[in-house]
């Protein structure tokens, strides 16, 4: 094949791939996945150099190193990006997605495509979306029904979507960074907060929100992504096998998830933790629902919000 | 920073008073903070907050003096260029609004460009008003030819680029330039050497090291320090620690540990502490008969408790880091904070020359000094109690420290120039710490990005897998890592790797986690990148090398603790 005799002659291009988590976290293996796959179609064309426990930064960090050229590629959940492509928080929009099903024909859809250009116009070349699992409610006593939360005290991520949300409960939200909740929480900073199941076990949440109500209000989406400056500069046969490879590893990734889930919360449960089912769904519902009129201007319209809710 | 002020606590009030937070004002405090340290740039070059290490500078003969000025000029002048121009592509390159806030990225970029730009223009001044005017020009020279060729060249090398950048960060230090100008210079020449670090990103990853939520408690520690002194609050605090200890040898510095113990249970910030500690009670120490420089070193040895008592943002680091419980680490701080606090009380009443400050009060004069201090304790009871239970984070009880002892400097009736100068100096040395923090941030990147790290489990298992020798080399690693690495960084990059490198010799992590924040911790004291050191030498104007001889034996004493520590684990 004509781009093996080039590859040989090309020098060793270095990718330096940031990850938030550890060498055992999906996080890190779908780098080796993809590197992997890379290495077996482009001998010897790309170094990948994965720098796993976050060491280079936070997703936000990340995303602007990757702009500016010291990071090449990465994962990043939506929400992080949506400081450069609102449209994202599409797939943020509460109780919209009915499994994971659901979300993986949206994104592999027309709505994903669509994404993927407005990405693409903020020098993100994202290869694939991937599924870091659905976000829950984690409490200190049993709440099954929206109308428990009324007063409460919730920490949330710093998203005006999040933080609406949770007002529509009737709870007084708190942005708390991750790495100061379980304090927070401990001490009584907040009395709730939510998460996915993974990250619930990873901090040993358990030990100081021990329910967990299996809410699932938020699928947390996520892109593969390079940085566009790095992309320019490939051949097309290289974005093909790199594109293929970010892909095969979103699917790998997604598998990790589920399966690192339910190691998670027998985990949780063997400390504690106690999952409960949440109780008058349609109030859940219309707190969302809040939600979904406030953003349908910034993501396209409420129609579209519909026509993905019933995809 | 008076706004800054104003924005905490208004958030805090309307938490409380109408169940609401407003969105974002966690970022805006943070680009406020930002603001503060990049106009305070310009103005804390000079003079003891610049933190220069001037131990070779003063040990050489006075001929060389100018040669190093010169030098080190040409250090800040490399860095100001790199601010300049780093700052000044990203405006366009980085994109984006601020979903909290809805302002665009690039505002925060801007305090940097004004940063740089004033920096190069206030060296200039300076340099022509006193005459300097051959060396400043010489010294621009040498930058300009070094920085412009670094950009149009680059030299393949075998090493990692981190290396060089050490070197170049070590001329700088040695030529007594501001040690946050040598990290940054430095960092300006990794892509030369083939370093992932194109300016932009240079700047980006030293904004966003400088970015950390908690960091802003830092400003409020400061003015709360500088205001419980206008106030005469501290006087009041100090003359009480006197009338119940002053009669002992040494009583006053073990008053100052105690009080740091306590503040310990309240921050989880070293920095803070030692700012706090610095600003408050080492003019009451020197008064009261210490050698300042020793003073310095009880202050600064006594702050590496904060972040081993609880709370402590280390263990918090390396539990996000790990996969270690934080509640057991934290428990753990509270054994090995106890331990080291008892080491050092034993090393102050064995080192402290300073006799009795006075004689024994009578319990009647200890009841009424008592009662003039309790705004002090009211202070103390504020931050401890609205952390602990959860009413305010840390930023937010710091905050309100400060906002407690304005009031009571109005109460004082404290004049208004004086209490205007306590805000302009205390920005000033946040600022200067601030740019510390964020100047080492470029330099984690590239350590990271080479990988340092991970050729470090080989080492620790090199001579063998047994717990001691593990304990032994792991120690060694952190002890080399923490004389050059910033603590939170060497966390995130060592916690990760040792962890698992010591459990599997059969150590039990948690022990081991404590024993590692505590090894890197007592690095905030060791030459050359001392942050301790060199906050409490900003504050008080102590030149850092004379702090660095004093904190000697305190040292020792955290050795012995941290000694003992690792006997602990081995046995039980
Ligand atoms: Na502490
Ligand atoms: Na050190």
């Amino acid at each position: 094949a004509p781009f093996l005799a080039r590859s040989a002659a090309a020098k060793t291009t270095t990718i330096t791939v940031a990850s938030l988590l550890g060498e055992d976290k999906p996080e890190t293996k779908i780098w080796r996945f993809i590197a992997q796959q890379v290495e077996t179609k482009l001998p010897g064309r790309f170094r990948f150099n994965i720098v796993p426990n976050g060491a280079l930064g936070g997703e936000k960090e990340v995303a602007e190193a990757s702009r500016l050229g010291s990071v090449q590629a990465s994962l990043s959940t939506v929400s992080a990006l949506s400081g450069w492509v609102p449209e994202l928080q599409i797939l943020d929009l509460p109780f919209l997605f009915k499994d994971p099903a659901h979300l993986r024909r949206v994104v592999t859809g027309a709505t994903g495509s669509e994404l993927q250009a407005k990405l693409a116009k903020q020098n993100f070349i994202a290869s694939a979306f991937i599924d870091y699992g659905a976000r829950h409610l984690l409490t200190k006593e049993p709440i099954t029904s929206p109308d428990a939360l009324r007063g409460k005290r919730i920490r949330v991520i710093q998203s005006p979507l999040h933080t609406k949300l949770w007002s529509a409960y009737g709870a007084s939200p708190i942005g708390i960074p991750i790495t100061e909740t379980y304090n927070a929480l401990s001490t009584g900073v907040a009395d709730a907060m939510d998460l996915t199941k993974s990250a619930y076990a990873g901090f040993k949440l358990y030990e100081v929100v021990p329910y967990l109500t299996e809410t699932a209000h938020i699928r947390a989406s996520g892109v593969v992504y390079f940085a566009a400056s790095f992309w320019g500069g490939l051949s097309s046969e290289e974005q093909v096998v790199l594109t293929k490879a970010a892909q095969d590893g979103a699917e790998y990734f997604n598998r990790l998830i589920v399966e690192d889930e339910a190691r998670s919360m027998e985990q949780a449960a063997a400390k504690g933790g106690k999952v409960i089912q949440p109780e008058n769904l349609d109030a859940w519902r219309n707190g969302a629902r809040s939600v979904w009129n406030e953003f349908s201007a910034i993501v396209g319209g409420m129609q579209k919000i519909e026509a993905i809710a019933s995809a | 920073m008076a706004v800054l002020l104003v924005l905490v606590l208004a958030n805090v009030a309307a938490r409380y008073l109408f169940r609401t937070g407003f969105l974002g004002q966690e970022e805006l405090a943070i680009w406020l903070h930002l603001a503060l340290i990049a106009l305070a740039m310009p103005l804390a070059y000079r003079g003891p907050l610049s933190m220069r290490f001037d131990v070779l500078r003063r040990w050489l003969p006075a001929s060389f003096a100018t040669t190093f000025d010169i030098a080190a000029d040409a250090v800040s002048v490399t860095a100001a260029f790199g601010l300049f121009n780093g700052a000044l592509s990203s405006i366009s390159a980085i994109g984006g609004v601020s979903p909290t806030l809805g302002l665009p990225e690039w505002i925060r970029f801007a305090f940097f460009v004004t940063g740089g730009l004033l920096l190069l223009v206030m060296l200039c001044c300076d340099r022509v008003l006193t005459g300097q005017i051959r060396g400043l020009f010489v010294s621009l020279v040498i930058a300009g030819l070094l920085y412009g060729s670094s950009k149009i060249a680059t030299i393949d090398s075998d090493w990692p680029p981190s290396l060089f950048m050490a070197l170049i960060a070590g001329f700088g230090l040695l030529v007594s330039a501001p040690l946050a100008h040598a990290f940054l210079a430095a960092a300006c020449f990794a892509p030369f050497f083939g370093g992932a670090l194109p300016e932009p990103a240079l700047v980006s990853s030293a904004i966003n090291g400088m970015s950390r939520f908690l960091l802003l408690s830092i400003p409020f520690f400061l003015l709360a320090g500088a205001l419980l002194t206008v106030s005469g609050t501290a006087e009041r605090l100090v003359t009480f620690a006197a009338s119940l200890v002053g009669h002992r040898k040494g009583g006053l510095a073990q008053t100052v540990l105690l009080t740091s113990v306590i503040f310990s249970g309240a921050s989880g910030s070293s920095v803070a502490n030692a700012a706090f500690g610095a600003s408050t009670f080492q003019p009451q120490l020197v008064r009261n008969g210490y050698p300042p420089a020793q003073a310095g070193a009880i202050i600064a040895a006594s702050s590496v408790l904060d972040n081993v008592i609880p709370p402590s943002i280390a263990f918090l680091l390396l539990a996000a880091a790990t996969n270690l419980s934080v509640g057991s680490l934290l428990t753990g701080g509270f054994f090995a904070g106890g331990l080291m606090a008892l080491c050092l009380a034993i090393a102050i009443s064995l080192s402290v020359k300073a006799g009795p400050s006075m004689q024994k009060a009578s319990s009647r004069q200890r009841w009424s000094a008592a009662r003039s201090a309790i705004p002090a304790f009211g202070l103390g009871i504020i931050v401890v109690a609205g952390i602990r239970f959860g009413i305010v984070t840390p930023t937010e009880a710091a905050a309100l420290a400060a906002g407690l002892t304005l009031l009571l400097s109005f109460a004082a009736r404290a004049e208004g120039s004086s209490i205007w100068s306590c805000f302009r100096q205390s920005a000033l040395e946040a600022g200067a710490i601030g740019l510390l923090i964020g100047s080492a941030a470029p330099f984690a990147f590239l350590l990271a990005v080479d990988g340092v790290a991970a050729s470090l489990t080989e080492i620790v298992h090199s001579f063998g897998s047994s717990p001691v020798l593990v304990l032994l080399m792991a120690n060694l690693v952190l002890l080399v890592a923490g004389l050059v690495l910033d603590i939170g960084a060497a966390i995130l990059l060592l916690g990760p790797i040792l962890v698992p490198a010591a459990a599997a010799a059969g150590l039990d992590p948690i022990h081991f986690g404590v024993i590692l924040v505590v090894n890197l911790m007592i690095h905030g004291l060791t030459p050359p990148l001392g942050m301790l050191i060199y906050v409490v030498s900003g504050v008080t104007s102590v030149p850092a090398s004379q702090l660095f001889r004093a904190v000697l034996p305190y040292l020792a004493a955290l050795f012995v603790s941290l000694f003992l520590l690792c006997l602990g684990t081995l046995i039980f």
